[in-house]
This record gives structure tokens, C-alpha cells and sequence, in this order.
């Protein structure tokens, strides 16, 4: 008997649906409108995400899944949802005024954006495996085109090939982890999943199964050893895209991660909770270390991700509803200070070309204050020292570490981010005590400008009100753990 | 008894052929027993009762993919022996870890769960054509659709990366030839004798 | 009024420091100088109000610090000791202001020098006034720091920074005695505010401490620790090494700090804390015979010394000495008066000194002055009086003060007593040999200065002059005036008065019981002036007996003193060079003293080198090698290392990334198999 279809059933997903409608409109009027298609349509997107973003308000954060349980809308979905929307509007912001200053500005990179969001929103909604690796796909390809976008640029280009090979191999693992985990369970459904393991102990091969599922996603996340990617890509990619890639997938794919690891995996904790562990101290680690030595500030932005993964992965080790709350925190955090730092990096330009390196910055407290002090707010929030937004963040997680007695990952992760501190400080010290170089280019775009502000106010003033949003991620991960 | 070496016979070739294009010298080579895997591949999906797929991996993968794939190397200037003389080192390294992982992933099939009931199409009657469009277009509708999607951005991406708009090549615009007025190309001018335009 | 008295000195270096600058050094002079007067004048005030009026009081001003059972607050504890030492240090402080001016006239930092004085100055009161030992604490660093500052004042002297150095170091021992001290008082009294741990002292007086297996007596361990606190400020045998070369700085800070004021901190210590010392006899010995013998070594230097400062300061060590076993006979008024006279002669004799300096073109070396009396005939007759209250002629401020510490001391009728006794006897005569030698050499006999200094001799101008009348003036007759209240009055005699302890009322040789009105009116006597600020055990009361001891003892002091003149007239004048005929008889003797007993020589090699060497060991080997080298240095480079590690890992090439990827999958799995054994 089939269930009788309504279009109601559809409503969860009308953000969505509605983003479907966008991407198609705009290849549409991308393809009918030849000047100045890539400016207008970056800001349909925006508005685009903007109108997303009130459907998703106005949806119901707690209905069952629909789509033949593939698609889920909970608090958790909906926060993530939130998160991602915020990011892509933040990201495409960045990136007008780049895109024409690099000559790269076709209408296909909002349209992109658009899809790779959708894929995102799919990914923390997914409830089931299929639904999970469509999702995941829908984004990851987008998001190799965009690596790839400035393509008579052989960096760019080298930097979407390897984004893509390695890629495909991740996603190699993943679908080879769920035909493992079918095979040993016969279902795909998380809901089905979950029922299998209820009870019995869990078998080899669905725990090996599990653990390609948390590779493939592991690259995603870009996590130690399955970051090899990011540094290259992030250096190739255009600097905008760069910026994207900081700012939101990353949200996506660990949204996915914690859904995957607590529903449908959620009686195996103590076997996944082992790789996490290995997973998080590797990339803290390698994100600390390798950040050292380098000189190009957007292979130091990937390190720092890598290594800002891995204290996120640290909450999620801790397996708790308030470990995965403390994840959802910290990755706000994060997205926002990244958007922040991004927009700085975008703007150090002189005489119409982009410069990358740290050396660049030197001597940016005379020839530009306002961004140094930015800056240096920024990094002295990413290195984590209060009051800064960065420092709740780090202490939210290594809190619930410490709840679950994870406490060699604390005391690691902690110095950890002592040695990481050493390279955001760096940075500071070049910008306030070398000596100065040209100014930068002062005409920045609006929208970055705005960015930027917001991030730098969230930076500053989270400390005066860091209930809503500590809460927020609470009931988010509650819902995790309500199933 | 015939099936089980039926089965036996494509699991070899296909185990045989996938070695072999992994180790052709000759790129042309490997792209040809890829199309053997592939034929191969398809004989185990016919033992399986699922012809259907069988087919569309002939068609869709030997006829399509793999021709492309003969066209790109044949056409591509590309020594794959330089690119592959850095990877040789490794081969030690990379056969034992993956000999190693190959074991332990057979020795996963020890346990196998026996009750699993091997998924089979609901009903005979219906050809499993018809079996995979009721629930291609039923319950999976969503990842059908997503696949759709993804096609898409795929086609956007092709486009994106290669497609140039290059000036020297000459087209047709219909509308600019329809709109176009004598009164926007033509001058007249009075040419005075003895002296140029 | 108590504030005031306190906090202008404060205020005075805060606006001179902080605003030298923009104020000059003419306004920052106004502003030291102006807020001395002030505070010695309402120090002045108060003394009168508070002993007059028998008023002791404690203000208030603030918690500084409370953790658990401790808790210490900022007051000012003026109290009659407190008072009396209020009025010295702001007197003698006012007084080296204003000579200052004229002194630094011709040096380019004056406004710092007089912000590091005030500041000098304010610390000293606040180590006075508190009433508790931590405040103590606090101002005796304080002190510490500025005595620092001002000996290292003329910081492009190499010799200067030497000098403040090894000041800093050698109390920095003392420092940690006392520091010590506190600590254990707190352990024992549980308290360190100086009401409540006099109150408890009757009772703890049979406590014993246990320390490392041993049972030490706690009282007299706390009293040690105090001491050898007292011993580095007040330079008394042992650590007194760092005062001579403090004469580097300039002579004002000599006068104020190295004779008047903080060198006597050690004896307002022990004076503070007699409620404990009392209960300590064993500790009291210690205190007698170690200033019995600095009186007797720092005058033998004293005799052999050229620099005209180093004589001075060897004097103060010496009277130092007499004030410590003073106290060490629980004469404790007497080492008081004694304190208070000697600051003003000694302030005296430093400044006339500087001003003979002053005039002589900053010549130090005696050898190289001579026949100059006629020149400045009004610092040669300051440099008299000076040199007439030192060694204790009838009728100057010494006389008294010097005289009834040794008749106590004799009175003591102890072992450590009588030889103090001795000693001081000994050290007077060396006294007044030594001050007369240093007036002959300085200002008679033929001029050996070359021409050019001579011709440039000159009076110094009256600013500095005036400061010195003042001194003179509390240097004649301090003595007389305050005799009787500071130490006259005995429990025997007739007024039948009695010390006032809370706990004890032993009274000896009853003739009439005590009336505390009576007392209370009379300040004229030891007990209605000092209260109960001072206290004294009727069985240690020496000061009593002093007033009773044989005639010979009383005149034998003042002969020595005439003695040593006479001497010195007849080595000086009269046979000039008979001198060094006998100090190259008596060589090896004169060696001794020349080079003050050795004993920079035996810390030398003793302390200072192995301390360069254990020092030099820990910082190449321990520090450098170990913690660095394993610590911080090792940590970043092995960093760095790992970094380019990580770095070279990153090669660029997909196959690594890729398989970079397959082995960390490979390791997982392995590692489930391995674990699980599946």
C-alpha cells in the first residue's frame, strides 16, 4: 500500500525545494543576461539564501521524516541549516568584488554555490544512507568545479584535479562502508539501521563498514590523515572560494558526521569513539605543527581549519549531547571568525593584485590600523584567548572531553592550541612590529566591509551574551539524542 | 551447476582484467580491458537476474564511458610511463598494505550474518525494468531526483571548465541579422573625382 | 595629622617623579622640599599630641590582604616610639632636602634624586608607623629599593653600580632572615599584627618549635631570624660589608640613608618587637655580643681609614654596634636616644664631610686635604660639634646617650654585659681618636691639595649651611633634653615608678605601688614617655640599675673620649708622622684593619666566587642546556622540526595524498582487527 502523496508532506523541505527553484532561475537568467550576469546573480543568491533562510524559520523544526524517510527536519537539521545559510550568504559576500577583480566573474560560480549549498542543507537533513551520499555528492561536485573555477590558472586547475581525484576516492570508502553496513544490516534508512544494532552486538564488518563511512566523511572534514587536500586546494582555489570552503562545508559535513555517529550508530559509541579519538588528536596535532612553517596565509588558514577540525572532533569523541553541543558552538564560532579572517585576506591587495603571503602583511598597524586590529582580534580569538568568541569555544569542547574523562584528549588538545597560538601570533607580530610595506588597496567592497564588521562584533561582544546561542546549540544536539 | 561456473568464469576475468588495467604499459590497453571488466560485470548482473542492469552497463558504460575514455587517451599526449615512474617506488609498500586490508576484508565475510535474506525483486511477474522504475520513481524519488541534480552541476562544471568563448570564431546571431538596418552599416558617401574616398 | 605626616614625602616623589619633566628641576626641589617641611613640622605636632598627651593610636586605612586566618591591613601605628621615629626621619629628612639643593647643585638629574629621597623618606615611615609585620616588610623593601636607587645615583659610575649591587644583595640576606621571621611569627602567633602577637608572647614564652627533629625555642628562633633581618639593614658584623661602599653615592643620601634614618631600622626592629625580644634572653645575648663586637671592629677599621666618608661610615657601624647591644641588655630607651642623637650628629658629620667635599672639588682622600680651617671656618666648626657629640664630651648629644648605654650595659651584670662594656669602653676611646684624626687631617696641618683645588675652597652657600645649624643645633642639645624622658627614672629610686607589663607585675624593691595616673602625667620619666610602646622585663630593667653603678664606670667613657683626642693631637699635630711609624710597627695589625678585617676578602672567596661558579653552572649547564635546551628552546625547534616534517609529507603529488588517505584507512581497520582479534 502506497502512502498517498500530499504536497504538505513536502513542507519541511521547502527551503530546499525553493533553492532548487533559484538554481534553475538563474542558470536561466545567467545564460539570457551577458553583462554583469556573475554581480546581479551573486546577489539573487544572496537574496535567494536570505529568502531560504526565513523559509527555514518558518518550517517546522520537529516533523517526522518525509521522503520515504530519506530527509529529516529537526532542531538539529535546522540549526545546521541556519549555520549553512549564514555561511553561503557571508561567502558569496566575500566574493563579488573579487570575482571581477580577478576577472573570473561568470554567472556559473553563484549558480554553483547555490547548488553546493542545497547539497549541504541535503547532507545534515539526510537520514539515510542514499540520501546522505546524493547530498554529499551534489555538494562535493560543486565544490570541485568552484576549486577549479579560475581555470586558465594552473594552480586553480591543479588544485580542482586534486580536490576531485581524492574525492572520488573518499567517496570510494563512504559507498563501500554503506554497502558494508547494508550488507550487515540490510537496511539504509538510519531509523532502520539503529533498530538493527538495538540489542545485538555489533559485527566486524559493520563496525569496518562504519569506519570506511567515517573515512570518506573524515575527508570531507578534513580530517588527519585525510587532509592531504586541503592545504594544496586551498592555496589553489581562488582565494574567494577559499574562503567558502573554510566558511560552510565544513559545517555540513560535520553535521553529517554527528548524525551519522549518533543515530544510526549510536549503540556502537565505544568502538567509533576510538577513531574519532585518533582522528581529532591527529589533525589538532598536524593542524598545530605543520601550521609552523608556513609563509602562505591561506595554506596557514587550511592548517588552521585542519586543526580547528580537530578540537571539533574532540566534542564529538566526547559523545554527549553536550559534547555535540559544544561541536555546534564551536563550529559557529568558527564559520563566523573565518568569514571574518577570509574577508581580510581577500582585501590585501595592492595595485590591483592579490597578495597571499604573511610576509605581506608587515607593518599593517601603521599603514592600515583598523585591520590590523581586526586581524589581530581575530587571531587572538582563533588561538583562543578570552574573552574572545574563540576561547568559549574551545573551553565549551575541551569541558565536555572532560564530562566523558576523555582527558588525554583535553590535556593534548590544550597544548595543542599553545603550539597553534604560536602561528596566529605570528601573524599579529607581522603586522605590528616589521616593518610597514605599501598600503593595501583601500576600495573594498560593501559587502565585505559588512562581513567583516559583523564577524569582528561577534568576536568581541559574545561574551556579553552567550546564552542564546550556548542554548540554542544545546537543544540542537538534543535532538541528536532524542530519537 | 552451470550458473555457479558461469559466475565463477566472469568473477575471474573480471578480477584478471581489473589487474590487468592497472599494470598495461600501453594506456590504450588498460582502457580495453576495462571495457572486458565491464562485460564481465554485466554477465554476473545477468546471473543475478538483473538484466536490466546489465544492459545499461553495456550501453551506458562500454558504449559511452569507455569510448570516451579510448578517445581522451588516444587523443591526450600524455607519457603515462613518466607518470608513473615516481609511483613505482611505492609499489612494495602499497601491495603490502593492500594485500593486508584485502585479507582482512575477506576475513569479514567469516561473519557474515547466514539468515540475512539475499534481496530479491518482490515479485517475478513484474520484469525488474518495471520493478526498478515502481520504486525508482516511488520511494528512492528523492535520490532520483538528487542524482538528477547532480548531473546537472556536472553538466554546469563541464561547461564552466572548458567551455571558452573564443572571438575569432564566427556565429550566428539571428536576431542581431533580423534587427540589423541598412541605415547602421551602410554610408554613402559622394566621391569627388580625382580624389579617394 | 598622621596621614599627613606619612603620605607628603609620598605625594612630594609622585609629583617630582612623575612630573620632573614638565615641572624642572627648581619645581620638583619646591615640591620634595615643601612637603618635608610639611611633614616634619606635623611630625613635630604629633609628637607632642601623642606623647604628651600619652595618646599612642592606630589608623586604619585600608585592607591590604586577607586569606583564611591572615589578614593584614594598612595602618598607621603611632604609638611614642613611632612618634620619636616620625620626628627623626622627617627632621633629618628635611634637613638633607634642603642641603641637597645645594649639594646637586651642578648635577643634571636633580628632580629624580629628590623624588628617590622622598620616596626613601615615605618608606621609612611607612616601616615605622605599621602595626603589623607585613607592612614592615613592605617598607623595609621599600627602603631597600631606594637605598638601591641612591647609592647607584651616579649610575655612570661603574664603582656606584657595584656599590648599590652589593647593597641590594648582602640585605637582600638580612631580607630573607626577617622575611623568614614573619613567616615563623605567623606560624606561632598565628598573627602578624604587632598588638596580638605582644599579647600572646607572655604565653608562648615556654613554646618550643619543632624544626627538622629538632625542638628549637620558638621565641628564640623568631628573635634570630628578626636579627639577622636588623643585622643586614643596621650593618652589623657579618653583613655589614655593603655600608662602607654605599659611600658611593652621593653624601646627602650618605647622611640621610647610611647614618640616620634606614641603617636604623634594624634597631627600631628589635626596639618594636621588645615584647617578643623579652621573652627571647638567649636571643638578646646574640644581639649584645654581636653589637658589642661591631662597635669594637668598626672603630679599629675606622682608625686606619684615608677616605673621609669610609671614616664616617665606620663610625656609624661602630655606633650602630652600641645601639644593637643596648637593645641586647633590654635598654632599650637608651639604644633609642642614642638612635635619635646620633642621626643628628651623624647627619652632622656626613653633610659637614660632603660640604668639605664640596669644597675640596669632590676630593674624598684625607691624605690629600689639610690646612683648610681658615677657608671654611663654619663647616669646621660644625665638623667640632659634630665630631664632640660622637665621641661623647659632657655636655653634647653623645655624652648621654653614649654614656647610659654602657653604664647599662655594665649594669647588666652579665657575661655578654661586661663584655659589651669593654668593648664600648674600647671603641670610645678609638672614637674620638679617630674623629680627631679625621679633623686634623681634614682641616690642619699643611694644605696637600694641589694649587688649583686650593684656590677653589669655598664655603658652601647657606642653603646647605642652614641644614647644617639645624643639625648642630639637635646635635648639642637633643642630648640634654631628652635625657630624662627617654631613659631617665628607675624602678629603685624615689618617683617609685614601675614598667607597665600586662601579664607580670613583679615589683622590686617595693616602696610604693603604682599609680598609673601619676605615670601617665609625668612624661618627664622613661615610663610615661615611651607608655607602652617599649616594653621591659622588671628583671631585665638595666636602665634602673645604670643609674646605680659605680662612679668609674660613669666617668670612664668620658676620659676615653678626652683620652683619644689627646691622642690624637699628639699623632696628628703635635708629632705628625709618628702615625705611620707606628702603623708600620704594629704592620700586620694595621693590615687587619686597613683592609676592615678581610672580610670582603673572605666573602670574596668564600661566597661570591662560588656563587659565580654554582651560578655560572646552573645558567650554561641547568639553564641554557637543560631547561632551555629540553624546555622552550628544545620544544620550538623540535616544533619547527616536526613542522617541515609534516611539510616535506606534503609533497604535492596525488598518489601520496591518496595514499596517504588508503594507509590511514588501512591503520584503522588494522588496528579494529588487531584489537577485536575478529
Amino acid at each position: 500500500m502506497m502512502p498517498v502523496f500530499s504536497w504538505a508532506s513536502l513542507s519541511p523541505a521547502l527551503p530546499e525545494l525553493f533553492l532548487v527553484m533559484l538554481g534553475m532561475v538563474m542558470v536561466l537568467a545567467g545564460l539570457s543576461q551577458s553583462e554583469g550576469a556573475a554581480r546581479s546573480l551573486c546577489r539573487v543568491a544572496i537574496g535567494g539564501f536570505a529568502l531560504a533562510l526565513m523559509m527555514l524559520l518558518g518550517v517546522n523544526w520537529d516533523s517526522a521524516p518525509v521522503m520515504n524517510g530519506m530527509f529529516v527536519m529537526d532542531h538539529f537539521a535546522g540549526f545546521m541549516k541556519l549555520l549553512i545559510l549564514l555561511g553561503l550568504m557571508a561567502a558569496v559576500a566575500l566574493s563579488v568584488r573579487y570575482l571581477e577583480q580577478e576577472e573570473i566573474d561568470r554567472f556559473e560560480y553563484p549558480i554553483l554555490i547555490v547548488f553546493a549549498g542545497l547539497g549541504m542543507m541535503l547532507m545534515v537533513s539526510a537520514h539515510n544512507l542514499l540520501a546522505m551520499y546524493v547530498g554529499l555528492e551534489l555538494q562535493s561536485l560543486s565544490l570541485y568545479v568552484l576549486a577549479a573555477f579560475r581555470r586558465n590558472h594552473s594552480k586553480s586547475s591543479e588544485a580542482g584535479m586534486k580536490y576531485f581525484v581524492l574525492g572520488a576516492l573518499a567517496s570510494g570508502m563512504l559507498l563501500f562502508g554503506a554497502s558494508l553496513v547494508y550488507g550487515y544490516t540490510g537496511a539504509l534508512g538510519f531509523d532502520a539501521i539503529s533498530h538493527a544494532l538495538a540489542g545485538g552486538k555489533a559485527g566486524a564488518g559493520l563496525v569496518i563498514g562504519l569506519v570506511f563511512l567515517l573515512v570518506g566523511l573524515a575527508f570531507k572534514v578534513s580530517a588527519v590523515p585525510f587532509h592531504m587536500w586541503t592545504p594544496d586546494v586551498y592555496e589553489g582555489a581562488p582565494t574567494s572560494v577559499t574562503a567558502l570552503f573554510a566558511i560552510v562545508p565544513k559545517i555540513a559535513a560535520m553535521g553529517l558526521l554527528m548524525r551519522l555517529l549518533t543515530e544510526p550508530f549510536g549503540s556502537i559509541m565505544p568502538e567509533w569513539q576510538q577513531v574519532v579519538w585518533v582522528l581529532s588528536l591527529a589533525s589538532m596535532a598536524v593542524g598545530a605543527f605543520a601550521g609552523l612553517v608556513q609563509n602562505n596565509i591561506k595554506r596557514l588558514l587550511a592548517y588552521s581549519s585542519i586543526g580547528n577540525m580537530g578540537y571539533a572532533l574532540v566534542g564529538v569523541a566526547a559523545g554527549t549531547a553536550s559534547g555535540m553541543g559544544a561541536v555546534i558552538l564551536y563550529l559557529a564560532i568558527y564559520m563566523i571568525m573565518a568569514a571574518g579572517t577570509f574577508g581580510i585576506v581577500l582585501s590585501m591587495r595592492r595595485g590591483g593584485r592579490a597578495y597571499e603571503d604573511i610576509e605581506d602583511l608587515s607593518g599593517l598597524s601603521r599603514t592600515n590600523p583598523l585591520m590590523a586590529w581586526t586581524l589581530a582580534f581575530l587571531m587572538f580569538s582563533m588561538s583562543g584567548i578570552p574573552p574572545l568568541a574563540g576561547f568559549f569555544g574551545k573551553l565549551f569542547i575541551f569541558q565536555a572531553a572532560i564530562a566523558s574523562q576523555f582527558y588525554v584528549l583535553a590535556v593534548l588538545g590544550v597544548l595543542c592550541s599553545v603550539v597553534a597560538a604560536y602561528y596566529y601570533l605570528r601573524v599579529i607580530k607581522v603586522m605590528f612590529f616589521d616593518d610597514p610595506l605599501d598600503a593595501l588597496d583601500s576600495d573594498l567592497g560593501f559587502s565585505l566591509r559588512a562581513v567583516v564588521f559583523l564577524s569582528i562584533a561577534f568576536v568581541l561582544f559574545f561574551i556579553f551574551s552567550p546564552d542564546t546561542l550556548v542554548e540554542t546549540s544545546r537543544n540542537a544536539a538534543a535532538a541528536l539524542f532524542a530519537g | 551447476m552451470i550458473q555457479v561456473a558461469a559466475f565463477y568464469l566472469f568473477a575471474s576475468v573480471l578480477t584478471a582484467c581489473a589487474l590487468a588495467v592497472i599494470c598495461a604499459r600501453n594506456p590504450v590497453h588498460s582502457v580495453l580491458f576495462l571495457i572486458a571488466c565491464f562485460f564481465s560485470a554485466a554477465g554476473l548482473f545477468v546471473l543475478l537476474g538483473a538484466e536490466f542492469i546489465a544492459l545499461i552497463l553495456v550501453i551506458v558504460y562500454v558504449g559511452a564511458v569507455a569510448v570516451l575514455f579510448l578517445f581522451v587517451v588516444m587523443m591526450l599526449d600524455i607519457s603515462f610511463q613518466d607518470l608513473r615512474r615516481g609511483a613505482m617506488q611505492y609499489v612494495p609498500l602499497g601491495l603490502g598494505i593492500g594485500l593486508v586490508l584485502l585479507v582482512e576484508l575477506f576475513t569479514l565475510y567469516r561473519a557474515w550474518p547466514e539468515r540475512t535474506p539475499v534481496i530479491t525483486a518482490e515479485s517475478t511477474a513484474i520484469e525488474n525494468t518495471e520493478a526498478l522504475g515502481r520504486i525508482i520513481y516511488t520511494d528512492y524519488l528523492f535520490a532520483f531526483q538528487v542524482s538528477g541534480l547532480i548531473l546537472f552541476v556536472a553538466m554546469i562544471g563541464a561547461i564552466v571548465l572548458t567551455h571558452r568563448c573564443r572571438p575569432d570564431v564566427r556565429r550566428q546571431k539571428v536576431a542581431e541579422q533580423n534587427r540589423r538596418k541598412p541605415s547602421d552599416v551602410l554610408e554613402i558617401k559622394k566621391v569627388s573625382s580625382g580624389s579617394g574616398a | 595629622m598622621e596621614i599627613l605626616a606619612v603620605f607628603t614625602p609620598l605625594l612630594g616623589f609622585l609629583l617630582a617623579f612623575l612630573f620632573g619633566k614638565q615641572m624642572g628641576d627648581r619645581g620638583a626641589q619646591f615640591v620634595t622640599c615643601a612637603g618635608m617641611s610639611v611633614a616634619a613640622f606635623v611630625s613635630v605636632v604629633l609628637f607632642f599630641d601623642v606623647v604628651f598627651d600619652s595618646d599612642p593610636r592606630t589608623i586604619q586605612l585600608a585592607t591590604w590582604m586577607t586569606a583564611g586566618d591572615f589578614s593584614v591591613n594598612w595602618a598607621l601605628r603611632v604609638d611614642q616610639l613611632a612618634a620619636v621615629m616620625i620626628c627623626v626621619v622627617n627632621i633629618v629628612s628635611a634637613c638633607v632636602h634642603f642641603y641637597s639643593i645645594g649639594y646637586m647643585a651642578h648635577d643634571s638629574c636633580r628632580a629624580r634624586f629628590m623624588s628617590y629621597l622622598s620616596l626613601f623618606t615615605f618608606a621609612m615611615l611607612m616601616l615605622v608607623t605599621s602595626d603589623n609585620l607585613l607592612q614592615l616588610f613592605f617598607g623595609w623593601e621599600g627602603v631597600g629599593v631606594a637605598s638601591y636607587l641612591l647609592i647607584g645615583f651616579w649610575n655612570h659610575k661603574h664603582s656606584a653600580n657595584a656599590a648599590a649591587v652589593k647593597a641590594f644583595i648582602v640585605n637582600r640576606m638580612g631580607d630573607f632572615g626577617l622575611a623568614l621571621g614573619v613567616m615563623s611569627a605567623f606560624v606561632i602567633f598565628g598573627s602578624v599584627q604587632f598588638d596580638a602577637m605582644f599579647e600572646k608572647a607572655p604565653e608562648l614564652a615556654e613554646v618550643n618549635f619543632m624544626f627538622m627533629g629538632h625542638s628549637v625555642h620558638a621565641l628564640t628562633l623568631i628573635c634570630l631570624l628578626l636579627f639577622i633581618g636588623a643585622c643586614g639593614k643596621s650593618a652589623q658584623l657579618g653583613l655589614h660589608t655593603w655600608l662602607p661602599d654605599a659611600m658611593e653615592g652621593p653624601t646627602p643620601v650618605s647622611a640621610l640613608i647610611h647614618a640616620a634614618t634606614m641603617v636604623t631600622a634594624g634597631v627600631f626592629l628589635v626596639a618594636r618587637m621588645s615584647p617578643v625580644f623579652e621573652y627571647a634572653p638567649f636571643a638578646l645575648e646574640v644581639v649584645t655580643v654581636v653589637g658589642a663586637l661591631t662597635a669594637f671592629v668598626a672603630a679599629t677599621i675606622g682608625l686606619t681609614q684615608f677616605d673621609i666618608k669610609r671614616v664616617i661610615a665606620y663610625s656609624t657601624m661602630s655606633q650602630l654596634g652600641y645601639m644593637f647591644f643596648a637593645l641586647g641588655v633590654s635598654a632599650y630607651g637608651a639604644a633609642i636616644f642614642h638612635l635619635m642623637t646620633h642621626a643628628f650628629f651623624k647627619a652632622l658629620l656626613f653633610l659637614g664631610a660632603g660640604s668639605v667635599i664640596h669644597a675640596m672639588s669632590d676630593e674624598q682622600d684625607m691624605r690629600n686635604m689639610g690646612g683648610i680651617w681658615k677657608l671654611i671656618p663654619t663647616t669646621y666648626v660644625l665638623m667640632w660639634i659634630g665630631s664632640l657629640a660622637l665621641a661623647g664630651i659632657p655636655f653634647f648629644a653623645g655624652y648621654y646617650s653614649k654614656d647610659i648605654i654602657l653604664e647599662s650595659a655594665f649594669a647588666a651584670h652579665s657575661g655578654a654585659g661586661e663584655f659589651a662594656y669593654w668593648m664600648g669602653i674600647a671603641a670610645a676611646l678609638m672614637t674620638a681618636f679617630y674623629s680627631w684624626r679625621l679633623i686634623f687631617m681634614t682641616f690642619h696641618g699643611a694644605p696637600r691639595a694641589d694649587e688649583h683645588v686650593m684656590a677653589h675652597v669655598h664655603e658652601s652657600p647657606p642653603v646647605m649651611i642652614s641644614s647644617l645649624i639645624i643639625l648642630a643645633t639637635g646635635a648639642i642639645f637633643a642630648g640634654a633634653l631628652f635625657y630624662e624622658p627617654f631613659v631617665a627614672g628607675d624602678t629603685g629610686g624615689h618617683e617609685g615608678l614601675q614598667i607597665i607589663s600586662h601579664e607580670i607585675e613583679i615589683e622590686r624593691e617595693v616602696e610604693a605601688p603604682v599609680v598609673e595616673e601619676e605615670h601617665e602625667e609625668n612624661i618627664w620619666n622613661r615610663f610615661g614617655f615611651w607608655g607602652e610602646s617599649l616594653k621591659v622585663l622588671p628583671e631585665h630593667d638595666t636602665l634602673a640599675a645604670a643609674h646605680h653603678v659605680p662612679e668609674w664606670v660613669k666617668l670612664l667613657p668620658t676620659f676615653m673620649g678626652v683620652l683619644g683626642i689627646f691622642l690624637a693631637w699628639v699623632l696628628y699635630i703635635k708629632r705628625a708622622g709618628v702615625a705611620t711609624r707606628i702603623a708600620a710597627v704594629a704592620g700586620p695589625l694595621h693590615r687587619l684593619f686597613f683592609h676592615k678585617w678581610y672580610f670582603d676578602e673572605l666573602y670574596e672567596t668564600l661566597f661570591v666566587r662560588n656563587a659565580w661558579r654554582i651560578g655560572r653552572a646552573f645558567s650554561l649547564k641547568g639553564d641554557k642546556q637543560i631547561i632551555d635546551g629540553y624546555g622552550p628552546d628544545g620544544i620550538a625547534a623540535w616544533s619547527q622540526r616536526v613542522a617541515s616534517g609534516i611539510g616535506r609529507l606534503q609533497t604535492g603529488c596525488l598518489y601520496h595524498y591518496a595514499f596517504a588517505m588508503v594507509a590511514g584507512l588501512f591503520g584503522i581497520v588494522t588496528w579494529f582487527f588487531l584489537r577485536a582479534g575478529f
